[in-house]
């Protein structure tokens, strides 16, 4: 660490962070609620990740830079190049997700939304409890997602692993503490550099957040309405 | 009748015989792997009903279809408690969700599957009144027996 920095810039939207955070809160209370087979919160948590996906995917085109989709999501190229300077003290110098971390972003969102939509055509071995499209498949199909569902989240939590192994690589590798900067949103400015705006707008985000929960809402009836 | 005839005819009931036999010896003893086969399948067509249960009384239901899911649901289950015969666990080394709790806590096991039995025949009757809201708690109410001895009795998988 350099000299003891004053002014700071923003990286991450509160939209954003919030986002995470809840994700964060709604998967584990996912796999808390589907240990336990208590089925009905269990839906009601995997509508809450459907909205906050879906939102999400809005915020990629709509949202401020660092969450855009076409600012972090770089070629094999770039990638390689930025997996050879992981052995490197120095840190990233450019705000948001690097090349790689990119990737695993993509690969979390991927993920979920897989989840998500395995969780919706899902049915319990008794054929009593599942989820909202069920109805639609027979109980062999509903089984196989069940099944696939569960899989899936072997694939997600490994994600997760590989998530946090990476913060705690950056934090002891290179001196970087990426979790306090998803926590305010900011982090402190290195000597020579200027803050860089961060610009959203709130309507927006409200918009997305609408069609999450609108989407989320027509999945939990069965598209029944 | 010609000396041919007469030896075609031996083998024909010879061959009956030996088929009759392998079908008496079959009920007799079945093996274990027939047995969890056939118990599975009967599970199968239980969640099947469920589901198709579960399908008819999320909308508006059709009395017919949920009285032939309610009738498999009771004939199947009457039959189920019969295939749980010693030897037929986990450690007859075929594939088997049935946990040891079965046979060493037989009673209880014994008095959820009548539980089960007594509740879809409760679901026929429910589904013979025709009444919706009576038809969907009693299809709770079945449910709830699946869940409840497979939380003592069935490996969380």
């Amino acid at each position: 660490m350099s000299e003891a920095a004053t002014a700071s810039t923003r990286i991450w939207d509160p939209a954003i962070r919030l986002f995470h955070w809840l994700l964060v809160g709604f998967v584990g209370f996912s796999w808390w609620t589907g240990e336990q087979h208590d089925m009905e919160w269990h839906r009601y948590s995997g509508y809450a990740i459907l909205a906050l996906l879906v939102f999400r995917l809005f915020w990629g085109f709509t949202g401020p830079r660092t969450a855009r989709f076409g600012q972090f999501v770089k070629g094999p190229g770039a990638v390689s190049a930025y997996a050879k300077t992981l052995g490197s003290k120095s840190a990233h110098a450019a705000d948001g997700h690097n090349p790689l971390g990119g990737w695993s972003v993509i690969a979390m969102l991927g993920a979920l939304l897989v989840m998500v939509v395995a969780g919706l055509f899902a049915i319990d071995v008794d054929g009593f409890d599942g989820g909202p499209l069920s109805d639609y498949i027979t109980f062999d199909q509903g089984r196989a997602f069940a099944e696939f569902h569960e899989t899936v989240f072997n694939v997600i939590l490994t994600l997760v692993a590989l998530h946090i192994v990476a913060i705690a690589f950056y934090a002891v590798w290179k001196r970087q503490r990426l979790v306090p900067a998803m926590i305010t949103g900011k982090r402190k400015l290195e000597a020579g550099e200027t803050a860089q705006d961060l610009r959203w707008s709130p309507v927006l985000a409200l918009i997305g957040l609408a069609i999450g929960v609108a989407i989320a809402w027509a999945a939990s009836t069965g598209f029944r309405f | 009748m010609t000396r041919s005839k007469i030896a075609a005819l031996t083998a024909l009931g010879l061959a009956a015989a030996a088929m009759a036999g392998g079908a008496t010896l079959a009920v007799a003893a079945p093996s274990a792997s027939t047995t969890i086969a056939t118990r599975k399948a009967n599970f199968k067509k239980m969640g099947a009903a469920m589901k198709a249960l579960k399908g008819e009384l999320s909308g508006t239901p059709d009395k017919a279809k949920v009285l032939e899911a309610a009738k498999t649901i009771a004939a199947t289950g009457r039959v189920q408690g019969q295939l749980f015969p010693a030897g037929t666990g986990p450690s007859s080394g075929v594939e088997t969700d049935a946990l040891p709790a079965i046979w060493t806590n037989r009673a209880a096991f014994d008095a959820d599957m009548t539980k089960l039995v007594t509740e879809a025949d409760k679901l026929v009757a429910a589904a013979n009144t025709g009444n919706a809201a009576a038809m969907q708690a009693q299809f709770k109410a079945v449910g709830g027996t699946c869940g409840s001895c497979h939380k003592q009795f069935r490996a969380d998988d």
